[in-house]
């Protein structure tokens, strides 16, 4: 059963990115909203343990969030989404697990 | 059948409700006779430390719920191993039977539910 | 598919705004909302008595008129609703205080509704933290 890891805090000052990557297994989805997505900012460790990911791990972030936030320069594995695509992927996952 | 639920409990006891509040959602569950389990992760585990006094803090002792966790039917209890050696403490010397798991155990544990709360 | 969708987050968080769009591209979508369930710091939605700035965006009221417009069934957990305040007057009456529930559009209830919702529906979100 494959999980969608919802992650919504800055990953630099919280451990919920780091936890959640241990605890990924191949299939898995991994999106970013909220401050979250700065864990792809350039430049950082955060960014280059996503990036670090194995392929079999999708990586998504919501669009809106890295827009407001300035970010730019985004790994080319990424997964822009919108609302309709937040839902398309949490069904295309079996389930959600939201790190609240 | 019914769909199984995993309760993911990462804040520490005595930082505000969110400790209590994620037993009670398991509680609930298991007097519905529901499938869940608990795992203990990140902060979480310290709720499981001994000789805790939260009286001090006048608080009620989370310690109650805990226990009463087998008594509601919720018997599957996890604690991250990782979790545990962060902070220094040792499986033997928790408050409640515990199954340790180390981060392949718990990737596997997450693929066994249906579903998953984390708080 | 079926979606019970639980809330953590109070209504000025963003994860409350994105939850609500969330829900709103479920139906758009063609899906259903067995249950909305507030736990949490996410019983203020409940809230009649919250003032905000003009300019300001409303969550609780546009929760609240989401909930009316699509006659969704949303629960409010009483157990944290009420030690944060959030009663409705049945609960006022019990307790002798003022009732601060929008309770047309939301329900007290315990626990068990959000258990029964994700028995109900095909998947479970949360929404909680920024």
């Amino acid at each position: 059963m494959s999980t969608l890891h919802v992650l919504s805090h800055s990953p630099f000052s919280d451990s919920r990115l780091s936890s959640c990557l241990r605890l990924l297994t191949p299939g898995d989805g991994l999106l970013l909203c909220g401050d979250a997505v700065y864990a792809l900012q350039g430049g950082t460790a955060q960014r280059a343990a996503l990036e670090l990911m194995p392929e079999t791990i999708v990586l998504l972030a919501l669009a809106e969030d890295l827009h407001a936030r300035g970010l730019v320069q985004l790994p080319e594995r990424l997964q822009l989404l919108d609302y309709p695509g937040f839902v398309a992927s949490s069904i295309a996952f079996d389930k959600v697990n939201t790190w609240l | 059948m019914s769909q199984s639920l995993l309760i993911v409990t990462r804040q520490a006891p005595w930082s505000g409700p969110g400790a209590r509040e994620a037993l009670d959602i398991a509680l609930a569950g298991g007097a519905f006779d529901l499938p869940l389990g608990l795992l203990f992760l990140d902060d979480g585990v310290f709720q499981l430390a001994p000789e805790q006094q939260p009286a001090s803090l006048a608080l009620k002792d989370l310690q109650a719920n805990l226990q009463a966790l087998p008594m509601f039917g919720v018997e599957a209890l996890y604690v991250s191993a990782r979790s545990l050696n962060e902070r220094g403490l040792s499986d033997g010397a928790l408050q409640l039977p515990v199954e340790v798991l180390d981060d392949v155990g718990l990737s596997a544990l997450f693929e066994r539910y249906d579903q998953v709360i984390t708080l | 598919m079926k979606f019970a969708i639980a809330l953590f987050s109070p209504p000025h968080a963003p994860s409350s705004r994105r939850a609500l769009r969330f829900a709103e591209a479920v139906l758009a979508g063609g899906h259903e909302i067995v249950r909305l369930f507030l736990y949490q710091d996410a019983v203020q939605h409940a809230s009649a008595a919250l003032v905000l700035p003009q300019d300001e965006t409303d969550g609780a009221r546009q929760w609240q008129t989401f909930i009316s417009d699509n006659q969704l069934d949303a629960v409010v957990c009483i157990a944290a609703a009420l030690r944060r305040g959030v009663l409705n007057d049945e609960e006022a009456a019990r307790y002798d205080k003022p009732a601060t529930v929008q309770s047309q559009a939301w329900t007290l209830s315990g626990l068990g509704q959000l258990h029964e919702a994700n028995q109900l529906a095909d998947r479970l979100i949360c929404f909680g933290g920024p």
